[in-house]
This record gives C-alpha cells, sequence and structure tokens, in this order.
C-alpha cells in the first residue's frame, strides 16, 4: 500500500534532485493518447523510478479543434451547435453559458419557464456525467461491475435527452433566447421513474464501490490534496470541496433558479481519491433530489423563449462578459467579447480541466505508484476536450 | 480493514437475479428513435419555396440550393431545392427551426445504411429513402422562432379620426420601427423575382438596417423613380409571396420602402442620386405623365436623350394625382418623385393634348421616339336602364374632383357600385365629404379586386357592404334630387369550365333603394381615339390595349407603349417597369438601331 | 317553315347573316383592335353556322335538354346601335343581344310548333343561342365586369 505523499507544504517547488535518464535507474513511459486509463485525448509523459513516479508532465493537443477562433467566423445562432462540442461528456454548460453569456450582451431577457427547464438539463447533465464518472473511477480501481450499472443508468438519462432535446449527446436544446421545446407528455412520469431506479442503483455502488475493501484500501490517501494547494492551484468543485472548502457557485453567485432549490453543500475533510469520489456520490443524490424539486415546482405553461430577433443577421452591441456556472468539476465560465457585428469578436472558455489534468496531476503523480496513476487522474474528473477547446 | 468492506461487496450477486437491461431475446431490436429525434431530413418540396434560409443559417455549409429536374421557378418559388450532405450536416436543427415555408422537418429514423457514397447527398423530398412517409421526428415548436413572425404594426388613423379628413392614414414608421421590421426579412430575394419592376429589395431593406438611407434610396432608383409614392400605394405583389408570410406576417416591404424616401430631404437627391449623361441629340417624345411616362422619361433623361412630355390635364401624375386619394398618397409625396424627375431637366407641356394639341402623326414624324402610356381614363358604363340620370356620376369623375379642389355634391347618402379600388376610393372619398355610403358589389367579398388592406379600411370607417347585388335600372326619386336604385340579388354558380364563380341575377328578389347620389365604378378602359385609324389599323391593339413586342416596341419602330394601356396588370409598379423597359429598348434601339 | 331541314336552312342563315354583320362591322371599325374583335365574332358565327350544317348533315346532333348557365347579363342591359367608333364593351352587348334575340325566337316558336319533332329542333336551336350568349356574357363578365 503507497504512503500518502508527504509534502512539508504542498507549495514547496524546491527544484528536485535532476533526473539522469542514462543512469539506468529511470524508465521513461508514456501513457496515452490512446489508453484506457487515460480519460480522454491526453497524455502522461512519465518518468519512473520502480513502481514509483518520480516526475509527470502532461501533453496535449491530441483534441485541438480550434473552437474559440472558429467561432469568431460563425454568427451568434450558429456557434451554439458548435459550443457543445467543446466538453463532449457535458455539453449542456457550453450551451447554457454561451447562450447567457450572448443574452447578456444582447440584453435578452429569458422567459421564466426557460430558466427552469435550462436549470434541469443541467442537473440532469451533472447526473449522466457523474454517474459516467463513477463508472470510471470504478473501472480504473478494477471493478468492472459497477460501470456496467452506471453506464446503464446514463443511457436511460440519454433517452430523456433524447425525447426532450431531440438527441442523446449533443443536445443543441439551450439555445440564445430560450431552449427549444418543452417538456413532452409524460416525460415527467418517466423522468421520476428513472430517478428512482438510478438512485436505488447508487445505493448498491455505494455497497460494492464505496464500502469495498479493495476501492478503500488503494484510494484512500492516494492524490491528497492538501488546502492550503486549493487556492494556488485554482481548484475547484467536489475536488476542492473534499478538502472542505465550502465552495459552489450554485449556491454563492446563484444563477437560473438555484436560489430556489433547497440544497447543501457537500464537503468533505481530506481530499483524496476516496473522498473526492466519496462527494461525488453525494453529489449524485443531491441532484436527483434537485430534479425531483424541479419537477415538481417548474411551471407548465408559458413562453420558453424570449423574443428574438432575426438570427440570421443578428448584431450584438459591443461589450464584454464573463458567465460561469457550476459544472461537475467546478466552475466553468465564458469570457465573451462583441464588437457590434454579427460576430463574435472573442470567446475563451474556462474548463477546470485545464488546472486539474496539468498542473495539479502533475504535482499529485510525483510519488505515487504507477498502478494507480489512472485511478489518480480519473478521481480529478477530467475531460481533455476543455482543455483545448 | 473492517470485516464489513469485505463482504459488502458480494451484493453485486443481487443483481444476477434481477432482470437485464438490454431488451428483447434478439440482440439487435430496432428501438424507434423518440417522437422528436433529429434524425434524418425530409422535405415537403410542394410547400418549400426555395428562399434558401436553411442554406444561409448550415454552419456546416452542409446545404446547397439546386436546381431540381421538373421544377420551375414561378411567382413565390425559386425552384430551388435544399440538397444535404450528410458529410457535413451536424445535425443541429437549424435548417428545420429557420424553415420559413415549415417544409422541412426531420425525421426520427437512426440509421442509414448504403454502399454507394454519394446518395450520402441528396436533396430532400425529391429522392426515394427509406424514411419517406415516416410521421415522427424533429419539428419546429410552433411556439419558437428565429425571426419575429409578427410584422411591426404600421401606426394609422384611427377610423373615426380618418373619415373626417384627407389626412395620410398611414403615418409612418419610426425609424426604431423600421429598423426591427427590416431585421425580419431573410434576403431570399423571391420578392425582386416577384416584383414587376424587380426592385432590389433585400439591399434596400439590408441599408435600413444599416441606417445607410441614402444608400438604400440610390438602390430604389435603379428600377423605380417612384419610391415615395410605391411606398404608400404599390399593390406590393412581393409582400403577397414574402416566404416569412408563410407561416406569420410577410415583411412590410412597402413601408419600409417608404420609410427610406421619408429619410431622405429632396434637396439631398442631386448629391445622392445618379446625373444626366452627356447630351446624345436625340429627341423623345412622351404621351402621358403618369408613372409609366415619368418613368420612361426618367431613365432615358439619365441616358442623356432630351425628353418631352405631352399631359392633357394641368398636373403630372396621371392616376397617381387624379385616381389616387390624398389620404392614401398626399401631393407632396408624390411631388416628392415628380420633381426630381423634372429637376433631371425632363420637359412636361401640361394642358396639352395628342390630337386635339398635336396630331399623333407629327410626334411620329419630330421625334426619335415615341413613348404611349395614357392609361385607362375612360369609366365603363353600367349600360342600365336610366345611367344617365342626373343623380349617377362616376368615380374616376368623383375622385378627380376631389383631387381639383370641387365639390362633386354628392349628398348624404351614397351607392358605390363596384368592387375594385377606385370603388373603395370613390367610397372612402364619399366618406370623409360626410355621406353615408353603401357599396354594392356583384360578387362576394373575396371576389373583390380591391386590395384586402383598402376593404378592411373602407369597413372600418363605416362603409356597408351588400355583396352579391346587382344594379339593373336607375329611377327617378320622389325628391328630383334623389335617384332610386334599382337592384336585385344574386347567387354564385360555379362556371364548369372554371375560373371565378359568376352571379347570376335571382329576378324574384328584387329591392329598391333610394340614394343622394349613384356611383359607377366598375371598371375602365382606354382612350385610343387620337391615334388615327390609318396608324392604328397597323398597329396590335386587344381589348383597347396595346399588345407589344420586347422592349415594349410596337410593330412602328419609333412607337413603344406600356402602363394600363399596355399591361394586364394595370398597376403603377408595372407602368414603372414598362417605361423602364420602354427606356432601355428606346436607348438600346436608338443607340444601335436594333429592334428588342 | 315545316320540315326540320326548312327550320335548319333558316338557322343556318341567320348565322352566316350574323357572320356578314361582324365582317361589315370589322371594315368599318375605326377603334384600334376592333377591326380583330369583329373579325373573331364573325368567325365565332361561321363556326356556329358551321356546327348547323353538320347538324343538317346528321354529323352532329342537337340537344334539347341540355343545361345552359343563364348569366342573365344582357337582359338588363340597355340596347346599343352598332357604329363605327363602337367600344368593345358595345360591341359585346351588341353580340349578347343578339343572341339573346334569337335564344328568344326559337324558344317562342318551340312553343307554338306541336310536332314534338320540330319542338325538339328548335328547343336544341335555341339552347345553341343560349350557349352562344353564354359565350359573349362570359366574356362581358371576365372584360368589362373586371371591377364588378
Amino acid at each position: 500500500m503507497p504512503q500518502p505523499p508527504t509534502h512539508s507544504s504542498s507549495l514547496d517547488m524546491a527544484q528536485p534532485e535532476p533526473i539522469d535518464l542514462s543512469s539506468g535507474k529511470y524508465v521513461k513511459l508514456w501513457q496515452g493518447p490512446q489508453h484506457p486509463g487515460i480519460t480522454g485525448n491526453m497524455s502522461l509523459e512519465l518518468t519512473l523510478c520502480g513502481d514509483e513516479i518520480v516526475e509527470c508532465k502532461t501533453h496535449v493537443g491530441y483534441l485541438h479543434r480550434g473552437f474559440e477562433k472558429f467561432m469568431e467566423r460563425r454568427t451568434y445562432i450558429q456557434n451554439f451547435t458548435v459550443v457543445c462540442r467543446i466538453a463532449v461528456p457535458e455539453p449542456t454548460f457550453n450551451e447554457y453559458l454561451y447562450s447567457a453569456a450572448i443574452e447578456e450582451l444582447a440584453g435578452i431577457e429569458v422567459p421564466e419557464r426557460a430558466n427552469w427547464l435550462r436549470a434541469l438539463n443541467l442537473e440532469m447533465m451533472r447526473l449522466a456525467s457523474f454517474l459516467m464518472w463513477t463508472g470510471g473511477m470504478s473501472g480504473a480501481f478494477g471493478l468492472y461491475t459497477v460501470p456496467n450499472w452506471t453506464l446503464t443508468y446514463r443511457d436511460y438519462i440519454l433517452d430523456l435527452f433524447e425525447e426532450l432535446t431531440g438527441a442523446r449527446i449533443y443536445h443543441m436544446y439551450i439555445v440564445p433566447g430560450g431552449v427549444r421545446n418543452v417538456l413532452p407528455d409524460g416525460w415527467k412520469a418517466r423522468a421520476l421513474e428513472i430517478l428512482k431506479g438510478t438512485e436505488k442503483m447508487m445505493r448498491e455502488v455505494d455497497r460494492v464501490m464505496m464500502n469495498n475493501a479493495v476501492f478503500k484500501a488503494r484510494s484512500k490517501g492516494l492524490g491528497l490534496i492538501p488546502p492550503d494547494m486549493v487556492d494556488p492551484y485554482g481548484i475547484v468543485g467536489p475536488n476542492a470541496r473534499a478538502a472542505g472548502f465550502k465552495r459552489d457557485l450554485r449556491k454563492d453567485e446563484p444563477y437560473l433558479v438555484y436560489d430556489q432549490l433547497d440544497f447543501e453543500v457537500v464537503t468533505a475533510t481530506a481530499s483524496d481519491a476516496y473522498e473526492r469520489a466519496w462527494v461525488r456520490q453525494q453529489e449524485i443524490f443531491q441532484c436527483i433530489n434537485l430534479i425531483r424539486q424541479m419537477l415538481e415546482r417548474m411551471p407548465d405553461s408559458g413562453p420558453f423563449q424570449a423574443q428574438m430577433p432575426n438570427v440570421l443577421h443578428w448584431k450584438i452591441p459591443p461589450g464584454e462578459t464573463y458567465l460561469k456556472a457550476e459544472c461537475t468539476r467546478g466552475e466553468y465560465g465564458y469570457y465573451v467579447v462583441t464588437d457590434g457585428s454579427e460576430y463574435v469578436r472573442r470567446v475563451h472558455v474556462r474548463g477546470p480541466s485545464y488546472t486539474h489534468a496539468i498542473a495539479v496531476m502533475e504535482r499529485l503523480a510525483v510519488g505515487t505508484n504507477i498502478a494507480d496513476i489512472a485511478g489518480l487522474m480519473v478521481s480529478l474528473h477530467t475531460y481533455p476536450p476543455e482543455i483545448e477547446r | 480493514m473492517s470485516l464489513k468492506d469485505l463482504i459488502s461487496p458480494f451484493f453485486v450477486w443481487q443483481r444476477a437475479f434481477e432482470k437485464p437491461y438490454t431488451v428483447g431475446l434478439k440482440p439487435i431490436v430496432e428501438r424507434p428513435g423518440a417522437p422528436a429525434y433529429r434524425g434524418f431530413h425530409i422535405n415537403m418540396s410542394d410547400d418549400c419555396v426555395g428562399c434558401g434560409s436553411c442554406f444561409t443559417i448550415c454552419q456546416n455549409h452542409a446545404i446547397d440550393m439546386v436546381k431540381v429536374d421538373g421544377l420551375e421557378a414561378h411567382g413565390g418559388d425559386s425552384g430551388l431545392r435544399p440538397r444535404f450532405d450528410y458529410g457535413r450536416c451536424c445535425w443541429c436543427g437549424l435548417c428545420v427551426d429557420i424553415c420559413t415555408a415549415g417544409s422541412l422537418r426531420m425525421t426520427n429514423e437512426y440509421a442509414w445504411f448504403t454502399t454507394n457514397p454519394d446518395d450520402f447527398r441528396f436533396v430532400a423530398g425529391m429522392e426515394n429513402k427509406s424514411w419517406d412517409g415516416r410521421t415522427g421526428g424533429y419539428h419546429r415548436h410552433p411556439d419558437y422562432h428565429l425571426f419575429p413572425p409578427k410584422r411591426i404594426e404600421m401606426e394609422m388613423l384611427a377610423p373615426e379620426e380618418s373619415v373626417a379628413s384627407f389626412t395620410e392614414v398611414a403615418k409612418g414608421y419610426t425609424e426604431e420601427q423600421a429598423k426591427l421590421e427590416a431585421d425580419r426579412c431573410v434576403e431570399c430575394g423571391i420578392c425582386v423575382a416577384t416584383c414587376p419592376a424587380h426592385m432590389d429589395v433585400p439591399d434596400y431593406i439590408h441599408s435600413i438596417r444599416d441606417g445607410d438611407y441614402e444608400k438604400g434610396l440610390q438602390l430604389m432608383y435603379r428600377t423605380n423613380p417612384f419610391p415615395a409614392t410605391c411606398g404608400r400605394i404599390c399593390t406590393r405583389r412581393c409582400e403577397s409571396v414574402c416566404p416569412v408570410g408563410i407561416q406569420g406576417e410577410p415583411v412590410a416591404i412597402r413601408w419600409l420602402k417608404r420609410f427610406i424616401v421619408d429619410q431622405v430631404a429632396e434637396a439631398d437627391y442631386a448629391r445622392i442620386l445618379p446625373n444626366v449623361e452627356a447630351d446624345t441629340g436625340k429627341r423623345i417624345a412622351i404621351v402621358g405623365a403618369g408613372p409609366g411616362g415619368l418613368s420612361a422619361a426618367y431613365y432615358l433623361r439619365l441616358k442623356g436623350h432630351a425628353v418631352e412630355v405631352f399631359e392633357s390635364q394641368a398636373q403630372a401624375g396621371g392616376m397617381l394625382r387624379y385616381g389616387v386619394p390624398s389620404y392614401r398618397l398626399p401631393d407632396p409625396a408624390l411631388d416628392k418623385d415628380i420633381e426630381h424627375i423634372r429637376s433631371l431637366g425632363v420637359e412636361i407641356h401640361f394642358n396639352h393634348s395628342i390630337g386635339r394639341d398635336t396630331a399623333f402623326s407629327d410626334l411620329l414624324d419630330n421625334y426619335d421616339a415615341v413613348f404611349v402610356s395614357t392609361g385607362l381614363n375612360v369609366p365603363s358604363q353600367m349600360r342600365i336602364q336610366g345611367e344617365d340620370h342626373p343623380r349617377v356620376m362616376d368615380g374616376l369623375k368623383l375622385l378627380d374632383d376631389v383631387a381639383n379642389g370641387k365639390d362633386p355634391q354628392i349628398g348624404t347618402s351614397v351607392a358605390v357600385i363596384g368592387g375594385g379600388n377606385v370603388a373603395m376610393d370613390a367610397a372612402r372619398v364619399s366618406r370623409r365629404l360626410g355621406a353615408e355610403v353603401t357599396v354594392l358589389y356583384r360578387r362576394r367579398i373575396e371576389d373583390m379586386p380591391a386590395d384586402t388592406e383598402e376593404i378592411h379600411e373602407a369597413q372600418a370607417e363605416g362603409c356597408i357592404f351588400v355583396t352579391q347585388a346587382i344594379p339593373v335600372e336607375a329611377l327617378n326619386a320622389a325628391q328630383s334630387d334623389q335617384v332610386t336604385l334599382k337592384w336585385g340579388e344574386a347567387e354564385m354558380l360555379q362556371d364548369p369550365k372554371g375560373g371565378r364563380p359568376r352571379p347570376v341575377l335571382q329576378e324574384e328578389r328584387m329591392h329598391l333603394d333610394t340614394f343622394d347620389t349613384v356611383v359607377s365604378a366598375i371598371g375602365q378602359g382606354s382612350n385610343l381615339d387620337y391615334i388615327p385609324t390609318e396608324i392604328s389599323d397597323q398597329l396590335q391593339i386587344k381589348w383597347g390595349k396595346f399588345i407589344p413586342g420586347d422592349y415594349q416596341q410596337m410593330v412602328l419602330n419609333k412607337l413603344f407603349v406600356g402602363g394600363d394601356v399596355a399591361n394586364a396588370t394595370a398597376d403603377a409598379i408595372s407602368a414603372i417597369e414598362d417605361g423602364h423597359h420602354a427606356a432601355r429598348g428606346i436607348h438600346r434601339f436608338l443607340d444601335t438601331g436594333q429592334r428588342g | 317553315m315545316n320540315t326540320v331541314d326548312e327550320i335548319l336552312d333558316y338557322a343556318i342563315d341567320q348565322e352566316q347573316q350574323a357572320a356578314d354583320f361582324y365582317a361589315d362591322m370589322a371594315k368599318r371599325a375605326e377603334k384600334g383592335g376592333m377591326k380583330e374583335i369583329f373579325l373573331e365574332f364573325s368567325a365565332e358565327e361561321e363556326r356556329h353556322r358551321d356546327k348547323l350544317l353538320n347538324v343538317k348533315q346528321g354529323d352532329q346532333e342537337l340537344h334539347a335538354n341540355q343545361a345552359v348557365i343563364n348569366l342573365k347579363i344582357s337582359d338588363y342591359l340597355v340596347d346599343v346601335e352598332p357604329h363605327e367608333n363602337i367600344s368593345y364593351q358595345d360591341a359585346l352587348i351588341v353580340a349578347m343581344k343578339r343572341e339573346r334575340a334569337a335564344f328568344r325566337l326559337y324558344s317562342d316558336m318551340a312553343e307554338k310548333v306541336t310536332e314534338p319533332a320540330l319542338q325538339d329542333v328548335f328547343l336544341g336551336l335555341a339552347k345553341e343561342e343560349a350557349k352562344h350568349k353564354l359565350f359573349f356574357e362570359s366574356e362581358y363578365d371576365e372584360r368589362v365586369l373586371k371591377d364588378n
């Protein structure tokens, strides 16, 4: 059982001993970009001494599609079909933030019903994303039963998305001005049924994963993020909450309808792989609860789209804004600049994986066992596409 | 390590006794897509008008508008249809959302296999696909719009206010309103094809969005030297084909045109608009200073020809001045158009009647070309008994009197006979002169040739409509200054040969009503008596109208014709186009000696 | 007129006279385009004549019982005298009135004769004239009563 890394201080940035590869003491190993233990198309350049990692460098660039630049050449309405691709497992946060930023700059007020539908979508997305992560996390530690369960339920949620939005992955549902559709007949009942099944399944996951001797043994103490590392490294979301930081944008700076919903920010005491997993498990239950609250309280009638100009030649006055929302990994942000033309001047997307997968990962990997590197990475919950945009 | 943590994972075995998640016995059971799933495209080709909005909005350039065999462009249809390239499509469905005609949707088909890669590029709705006939799939929610479906209402005088004076009824858009309305245009250009003058509608609307009204004015004068007039009274066939109007209300093209003209002062016209080219030394005579004649005069003068217009009335404008009441087209607006044409050096001889003051043959002898646009100014007679009763007058005379500031003395109860624009004008003018007005029309409201808007406004202003009413006789009334009209009810009979239903008099249902005045406005004909028979015998004339060849040219090379007297539509915009077209023909003829 | 052939001969003669009348009008017409109109009218009458000739030879039949729409337009119009400078509207009125007169004549004759065969011929001719009247009345409805 590996010892947790002992940092006198996590900010101790003293230069380590120089690594002399010709000494024969070290092995250079590339993990990724095609590797089941990697959360997407990126790679880790590992330097090993025996089983122990002495250096880790993150390499990205395999996924760079130039979305931010690409959007400068598309009209505002066209971009809404592009942004969802920036984070494949969680397109909805991109849709929401892009739309909300455009609406703010264009001075468009979104109807109440659309806000509820948007929040509902975001929470469903969070649930689907966490279910997939749970599968990934347990898989990374050799528990191959759990992924079958959680991915099945994720698929049931994608069924709900398909019914509501017309697509399973790239929903393209939250559009500048509102949403594209309303809940189909009988959708609420089907959603409640699936939530019930998900909740039951997650209790079972709690038994076989969170209360599993093997999982506990391998994840406890792995990749511990000390509290004083959180702010300097820009660590957000469950990674920070597991370290005891009561930070959640839904609570701290409520957007959409979150100020009307009952929930408490989940925190733990020590941000190691196990505790981070535990926080996410609790947030899955919280998510189910939030969806239930919304289904009960959201309005069933009324407009779901603001009065829109003709999107074919939509110009937006000059301005800039930064909007953020709490995604599964923490603060997700859109910085948008408009210059009065029909095209966006600049878009910058802030994905939390940027810090988690690069600076934090490089730091936490040192001193861990090669066998745990995949589990460590998954425990940080990173999505390479949002690093590169 | 607790014992519980060792035992707990064995809980997975419980699941062994549960029903499997996967469906059915067969491993591949086709599960239909959700009812609103964004699957493959289908286009109701008969409903599609080929506006190309799907092509414009597609961010992948996955749609091309292509010509399809067996489909011809015609009024309101570009004849093009969207071709999809599934190598590029991302199934966002924006094409469906923006579709003006509502003809495009997506079926909920999940999968499609073909061995021929070319199949993935196809014209939806025109090629057989496996998903043809599928009813489910993604379509635009009726409450979700990517452009505003409703037009910005033009502010109008309230009916009780409008009947009290000859003040212009439509107040005109404010800049803010005009920009909002201009925003609704999808820039398809179907209006350009439909407009008789082929005005560059999308571009001048674009100039409103840019706030560049001088450019807008320049664009309009390229094809129409009467924008202030047409911005008020055009028959606007453009709006009837505007695709935005298919599921919503068409863009208010006419009001936008008016807005541009209203923004530019007449004093600036000379600076903004094109000037006259160098003198060519050619002289052209134009008969009639209506929209047709002056349009020809404008474009010929621009080319440097000397233009003389002969007008029998005291002022220019023709029917625009003497037939259209000032509450629809105020004199200053008409004058703005005419003054600019005159400012280029177009000479107009007023009170000068061809046939009376100058022989028609002299024109042909003394000028390099002659353009005739004398219009329809002879009211059709009802040809019923008692039509010569002193209390029966024709609609054109009524409008003419009012335009000239004369009191037509119609009294306080007036019957207007007819359902065309002249009838509506006569009715509304009579209302303004303080009369109770009854409109008698032999067919139904929907058969009326008058502009729907005029019919509605006449109704709002309190004109009473009696339809399926055929006048058969005008009789002396008990009082000498009144007239009794005998009229019978009509039944509409469908002509087995087609065409609009025809009214048939029901003799047993006759009525007698007494009015101060009966105004007959059942149509107008031409008067071509100024053309000597030896000349007219050489010309192609049918039903009192010239039948011109290409470029409006007649058999006599020098003679060009246009306007109501030479076209079937008989509206201002067609006359303007005739004048422009003839001007091109005359210039070409004088330049090269070629016939059209 | 006691035989079917005699009646038909009379009717054929009437159509010929009408054709001649319009041909003459065409020669004298002064207004632009009216020549062609009268020539068309004349040709129309010749078609009527030819049809009756066919009937006489047994190649075609008259139908006494066919339904013909009566638009009654000409019934309430004043009489118009044909003259050199006649307008299209008045020319149509002249034509409608002529067909109406013929229709009335044959209808009256049908009432007067007792022999069923002759009655049928007169009724058949009346229907023919009713059709001719409908032709001109439809034209009047289309072109003259455009705004009405």
